[in-house]
């Protein structure tokens, strides 16, 4: 670039800024990462969502949306081992607010499906909503190349696949190996076939499958978090209150503010030094505009 | 006159054909609805097997406590005292199968005659042999009984085959590009709980295929010669009301009805007519080209009815009686087996055994498949009772179906609460095969997927030497055996598929005072 064509530049450039068109500083001052606390949960999805600009930033009209929840395991909502069926409602209703065409709800989970999703409360709030809430069908299965640094090929739900958008709305919970289990944990919920070996490499694999899948949109549903005896829990002094929900694009970024629920340090979680170090999002989220409100 | 007389016969064969077909169906819903109800507690989906007379009386003998819910029985004697058998001609699920392949080999022409074979006393002879068996504590009811035939064998052996079938209907449809309606069935089929793999499918099958081939040889094979609930049926409805009558003044002696009567009851000539045969289908009435023959209650009693030898069901009683050490040589007596893990709740072994009926209903309401027949795991006594194969399914922490299906409390009914708290085994680690022991590699899906709070399966840190001499230091599983319920989910995930490296064994169960491997109490 030569000087005279810089100059030029960023005189127009800068009358543009100063100019200041609406549009233009609408999405600057909008957050990176919207954090909303409240007794609500429902009620905090839906201001952290708005916090964000709203969810048209994410959602186009006519889109298919696969929402992707913890439905995990075979457990009560108040026992915090799945996503509050509250927040999960509140996504899929501002999807279609937002104009998409049809709103899918699966997860491949770990205990029966039937059980994790009539007992997580997850099916009858979708449903309630307007979701289409589809079980995991081994017939749609796809092995396919994830392009990963470690993991190579693996059997993926065609459902995530073929989809306009994914919306991750995982919860916190403390998990024994990776030590938590956020956001992008969750998207091993994506995958089908022997899942249980990838515990083998289980912080490459997460950052891997982060890097593919690349959800438009993530939630974290910390309204109930699962201090300890995580992933599922199951006495209630496991649970800790925490009444908040983080929402925002950069996962990363998401799942290291979450780590500061537990009294932890991002640097502490292996998946989330290694995907700050691939540069898929940010790691010291303290740094980030961060849209911050109690209700 | 005589129209009206048809008419009747006509009316009363519709409302049996009605009859039949409603009871089938009822038996079939509460089939699939023996499921997870999307909820803690499912209704009485066994209440079919409460109104069996004979599980109530042979479960009453062998255990000698008669559990409540077999007053429905009392119905179904009732009844029997007043219109005779009409439990097998109109109520009976496995009859009214029979009944229909009878008509569908006749009407296909696979089978012209019926052959009157001279076995009617079989029958008779098979309760004698169940009901001294059961005075002496063994329970033998459940193999031969109609509605834990007929359930069991839908169970183990049709629902698994037709939801192969309906598998490779969706295969073909995804085929032909009609993947919406593939996929479509595919959710749908979702609401119900198959299980579909089974030990022993092929060989359950087999035996019920063999009891509908049997109606090839005469109609309602099974029914006429086997059937040890006809039997009793049988024996209580000599004293029943309903009685054919038949007009020697217009009988024309063409033995119609006897040559089609589904019971062999013989209505032609009349006092060689036996009560205890006689399945009240009616058929007779309608066939008879005269109407001659009639039903109308009676009070006096009649007297020929079956002829059972005396010599004969004595040496049958006292074959029954020598039977019994066979049935209990076998060494599940001297030690209990480490395969024979019982569903939760499941009574001590000894009670367990005279209790459980072999309906198969706990096989189809688990809802992970984990409930599989026994083959020799509890003896010979204990044939085809559940027992938990971990490498198919786990036991579902918060679930109680089995124990709440149970149609003779073998399973003591149990709320979650109590469920939690009920040990079935014991983990083991086998270290040769465990990743973190033999080659560091971290793994730990045992702890995680361990549904118990705080965790049976905690991880310690250790020092692997590796081929190449080097050093790791992995987290590796140990067992709180004071926390482990032996539910099974560590062996079922456990990523050394072929042969895992957790697994249970009966081992700590609650039920058992023997079984147990930790000291506890004070001394």
């Amino acid at each position: 670039m030569k000087r005279r064509e810089f100059l030029i530049k960023s005189i127009i450039g800068g009358t543009a800024l100063s100019l200041n068109f609406p549009l233009f500083s609408q999405i600057k001052t909008f957050p990176d990462l919207a954090m909303v606390k409240g007794e609500d949960p429902y009620k905090i999805t839906k201001r952290a969502i708005s916090l964000l600009g709203g969810m048209k930033r994410f959602i186009s009209k006519g889109d298919v949306v696969v929402i992707k929840p913890n439905i995990g395991w075979d457990r009560k909502p108040e026992q915090g081992a799945n996503t509050n069926p509250q927040v999960v409602k509140a996504v899929i209703e501002l999807c279609y607010e937002a104009g998409a065409k049809l709103v899918k709800v699966l997860d491949n989970p770990c205990n029966q499906a039937r059980r994790t999703y009539a007992r997580s409360g997850i099916a009858k709030a979708a449903k309630s909503a307007g979701a289409k809430v589809y079980f995991p069908d081994p017939r749609h299965l796809k092995k396919i190349n994830l392009k990963g640094e470690w993991l190579k090929e693996w059997k993926v739900f065609s459902d995530f696949l073929e989809t306009d958008k994914i919306v991750n709305v995982p919860i916190a919970k403390h998990h024994s190996l990776t030590k938590l289990t956020m956001g992008m944990k969750n998207l091993i919920g994506c995958l089908g076939g022997n899942r249980s070996q990838l515990h083998q490499q289980i912080d490459e694999v997460i950052t891997d499958l982060s890097a593919f899948f690349k959800p438009c949109l993530t939630i974290l549903d910390a309204y109930r978090i699962l201090i300890k005896n995580g992933p599922q829990g199951g006495r209630l002094s496991d649970v800790k209150l925490q009444k908040t929900v983080v929402a925002g694009i950069d996962y990363v970024a998401i799942d290291s503010c979450g780590t500061t629920f537990f009294g932890l340090k991002p640097e502490d979680l292996g998946y989330l030094r290694l995907a700050y170090k691939r540069g898929l999002g940010e790691i010291n989220w303290e740094k980030l505009r961060i849209g911050k409100e109690k209700l | 006159m005589e129209k009206k007389s048809s008419k009747k016969f006509l009316i009363i064969q519709t409302s049996r054909q009605v009859s039949q077909f409603f009871f089938f169906t009822l038996f079939i819903y509460l089939l699939l609805k023996t499921q997870f109800p999307n909820g803690d507690y499912i209704g009485p989906v066994e209440i079919f097997f409460h109104f069996d007379p004979l599980l109530a009386l042979i479960t009453f003998l062998s255990s000698h406590i008669f559990f409540a819910a077999f007053f429905f029985s009392l119905i179904a004697i009732f009844i029997t005292l007043i219109f005779g058998r009409v439990f097998c001609g109109w109520f009976c699920p496995l009859g009214t199968i029979n009944h229909f392949f009878s008509f569908i080999f006749q009407k296909l022409k696979l089978k012209k005659r019926d052959k009157k074979f001279n076995l009617i006393n079989w029958k008779y002879l098979l309760l004698i042999f169940i009901l001294i068996c059961s005075i002496f504590s063994l329970n033998l009811v459940g193999i031969l009984d109609p509605l834990s035939l007929t359930f069991r064998s839908l169970t183990i052996s049709i629902l698994p085959s037709l939801n192969y079938a309906f598998n490779l209907f969706i295969n073909l449809l995804a085929k032909l590009k009609l993947n919406f309606i593939a996929d479509s069935l595919v959710q749908f089929s979702y609401h119900f709980t198959i299980n579909s793999h089974f030990h022993q499918g092929f060989f359950i099958g087999l035996l019920f295929l063999t009891v509908i081939l049997l109606n090839l040889s005469t109609s309602r094979f099974w029914c006429k010669y086997i059937c040890p609930l006809g039997a009793l049926l049988g024996l209580i409805s000599r004293l029943n009301l309903m009685k054919i009558k038949v007009n020697n003044e217009s009988c024309i002696e063409c033995d119609l009805c006897s040559t089609n009567c589904s019971g062999q009851a013989q209505p032609f000539p009349n006092e060689e007519w036996k009560i205890t045969e006689c399945i009240y289908c009616f058929k007779c009435g309608k066939i008879c080209p005269v109407e001659a023959i009639d039903f109308k209650f009676e009070i006096i009693p009649r007297k020929k009815s079956i002829n059972l030898e005396r010599r004969k069901w004595i040496f049958t009683a006292i074959l029954g009686a020598l039977a019994i050490p066979f049935f209990r040589i076998g060494p599940s007596n001297k030690r209990s087996s480490p395969q024979l893990i019982r569903p939760p709740g499941a009574l001590k072994e000894e009670e367990f055994l005279k209790r459980c009926v072999k309906c198969g209903e706990c096989m189809k309401v688990c809802p992970t498949n984990a409930l599989q027949p026994c083959l020799s795991e509890a003896g010979v006594e204990g044939f085809w009772t559940p027992r938990f194969v971990f490498r198919i399914g786990y036991c579902e922490y918060y679930c109680t179906l089995c124990s709440q299906v149970c149609p003779t409390g073998a399973i003591k009914e149990l709320r979650i609460e109590e469920k939690v708290k009920i040990k079935i085994g014991t983990a083991f680690i086998d270290k040769n095969r465990c990743l973190p022991y033999f080659n560091g590699i971290n793994c730990i899906v045992c702890e995680e997927h361990c549904p118990t709070s705080p965790k049976a399966i905690k991880f310690v840190s250790i020092e692997v030497k590796l081929p190449d001499g080097s050093i790791k230091k992995p987290l590796a599983p140990v067992v709180d055996l004071d926390l482990c319920i032996g539910c099974g989910i560590c062996e079922y995930k456990c990523p050394v598929v072929d042969k895992p490296a957790i697994y249970i064994t009966s081992i700590g169960e609650t039920r058992s005072e023997k079984n147990k491997l930790i000291l506890e109490g004070k001394f």
